[in-house]
């Protein structure tokens, strides 16, 4: 009796219990190893694609021109601690005797493209903004940015109402982000040549680089060279890579 | 013994299987969005450990993190998935929607359908909570009433989507900090609100485990009735007075010794 009683918990469908567990967790153990540290199924990959583009509008939609980015009251500025990053294998630096006087090129679908030099962006209406920088890896750092207004330079050119789109480039290597005009023309986005109270270094971007918050750090080109406006986008050197285009906060 | 009708697993043992007294116990609703949020939970915290691990650390740049033990360890690299920070990234925010859209099916489900009575906290449930620690931990001899959940089941599954809930709110908050700043702003900022994020994400795994521990340990049948939606009551957990993996022991040879319910009236 005892010997059927237990049968009876034991049978379900005719696989007894232990049959069950060790099928049932050999089975998920294998699912789980070959999803581990894995891209996923390649069949995923279009879905994917499918995310990102509606995820695009989303974020688009969410952008507002009246949202600020505020530091938290207390938070201490990174300093020498902000990381310094580049493409190239050494840092890239503007050397003159070899390239000339740098400038930076404005045009693309503009009615009055110019050509700035740095002295030429120091007397532009300057600002300075003391901002949060949102990396893709998760991490934060608080910096004041110095330079010109984005909105002053697209007014200085007289910027198509065509021109949907920016690239800024770089003489790092071929490096270049292309953005969305909204975020390029919100008030917290500057040409930055100032960091922290003193000119920019090569470390982070000298002569010039873009600089907003509404951006993840990889949209924000460093070593500017040129800005161009555009009617279409124009991808990115990480976005080409994989990473989101937009890259927005 | 002075109990005449105790309730012991013997007892419902030897009734004879005539009536197959099944029922159905989770809607197919329930049972389809259980195993969606199971892909979507392991692909969530999968993708969520490979972005962490780009920088396994909360603290601002230049300065130094409270309340993390850990800092600049990574997560082994066997628990994440995405294999890289861009791949991981398009997971997480794709398999986002699929984990909001399944919880608000689940929760318009049960709201309409009333199956939140058999959730949602009552007086008492503390107590029965208690009473089913004592019993896990042999310190009380019978399997306290259960009904369809237990209380400690019953305090999960409530806690759960609420753990979810806070696990979205946290997550727009650390992908929209500006643009979202408010919210953001309400769970102390962005390295408070990864933080958070982080937190809830343990609690979550945490009850989790616990619970596909306790449905292999006490409660395997409870697997079929989140396929199939039938539900032997005869072999619930009361019926069968069980306790973690304590069904999987050998029987105790005082069980055949009661009496036959047949003549038990």
């Amino acid at each position: 009796m005892s010997k059927d009683s237990t049968r009876r918990f034991t049978n379900i469908n005719g696989i007894d219990r232990r049959d069950f567990l060790v099928r049932g967790s050999g089975l998920i153990s294998a699912a789980l190893l070959a999803a581990c540290d894995s891209r996923g199924p390649k069949s995923a990959q279009r879905l994917l694609n499918y995310a990102e583009r509606k995820n695009l509008v989303v974020e688009r939609k969410l952008f507002r021109h009246t949202s600020m980015d505020v530091v938290r009251k207390g938070a201490h500025e990174a300093g020498n601690k902000l990381p310094s990053y580049f493409i190239a294998p050494t840092v890239p630096v503007w050397d003159e005797s070899v390239m000339g006087k740098w400038v930076l090129d404005v045009g693309g679908l503009v009615g009055n493209p110019v050509r700035l030099s740095l002295s030429d962006l120091q007397r532009l209406p300057q600002v300075s903004n003391r901002v949060n920088h949102y990396c893709v890896e998760g991490w934060t750092a608080v910096e004041t940015w110095t330079g010109v207004p984005f909105t002053e330079l697209a007014r200085l050119v007289r910027a198509d109402p065509g021109a949907r789109y920016v690239d800024f480039q770089s003489f790092d290597d071929d490096y270049h982000e292309s953005w969305d005009i909204e975020s390029a023309m919100h008030k917290q986005t500057v040409v930055a040549y100032g960091l922290d109270g003193k000119m920019l270094e090569p470390a982070h971007g000298a002569p010039a680089r873009v600089y907003s918050p509404v951006k993840l750090g990889y949209k924000n080109t460093k070593y500017l060279t040129k800005i161009v406006f555009m009617p279409e986008m124009n991808g990115g050197y990480w976005s080409d890579q994989g990473y989101e285009w937009y890259g927005g906060v | 013994m002075g109990d005449p009708n105790p309730p012991t697993a013997a007892q419902t043992a030897t009734q004879p299987r005539t009536r197959l007294s099944t029922r159905k116990r989770h809607h197919w609703i329930v049972r389809v969005t259980h195993w969606v949020n199971v892909v979507a939970i392991i692909v969530m915290v999968g993708s969520g450990l490979r972005i962490f691990n780009a920088y396994p650390a909360f603290a601002r740049k230049g300065e130094i993190f409270c309340c993390y033990p850990f800092e600049h360890k990574p997560i082994p690299a066997w628990l994440t998935f995405g294999g890289w920070l861009g791949g991981a990234r398009h997971w997480h925010f794709a398999m986002m929607w699929v984990l909001v859209v399944n919880g608000l099916i689940y929760l318009t489900f049960v709201y309409l359908h009333g199956e939140w009575r058999d959730l949602v906290p009552r007086k008492g449930d503390i107590r029965d909570s208690w009473q089913m620690f004592k019993f896990y931990t042999f310190r009380r001899k019978d399997h306290p009433h259960q009904g369809k959940h237990n209380a400690l089941q019953k305090g999960t599954y409530f806690a759960l989507p609420i753990a979810g809930a806070f696990a979205v709110l946290t997550g727009i908050a650390i992908w929209k900090p500006v643009q979202l700043s408010w919210l953001t702003a309400m769970f102390g900022g962005y390295v408070w609100a990864r933080y958070w994020h982080f937190i809830i994400m343990l609690v979550i795994v945490i009850l989790s485990v616990i619970h596909v521990f306790m449905v292999f340990a006490v409660d395997p049948y409870s697997i079929t009735s989140m396929i199939t939606g039938n539900y032997d009551p005869s072999l619930s957990p009361e019926a069968r007075n069980a306790r973690p993996f304590y069904h999987l022991l050998p029987r105790r040879t005082r069980a055949p010794a009661a009496p036959p319910p047949t003549e038990a009236t």
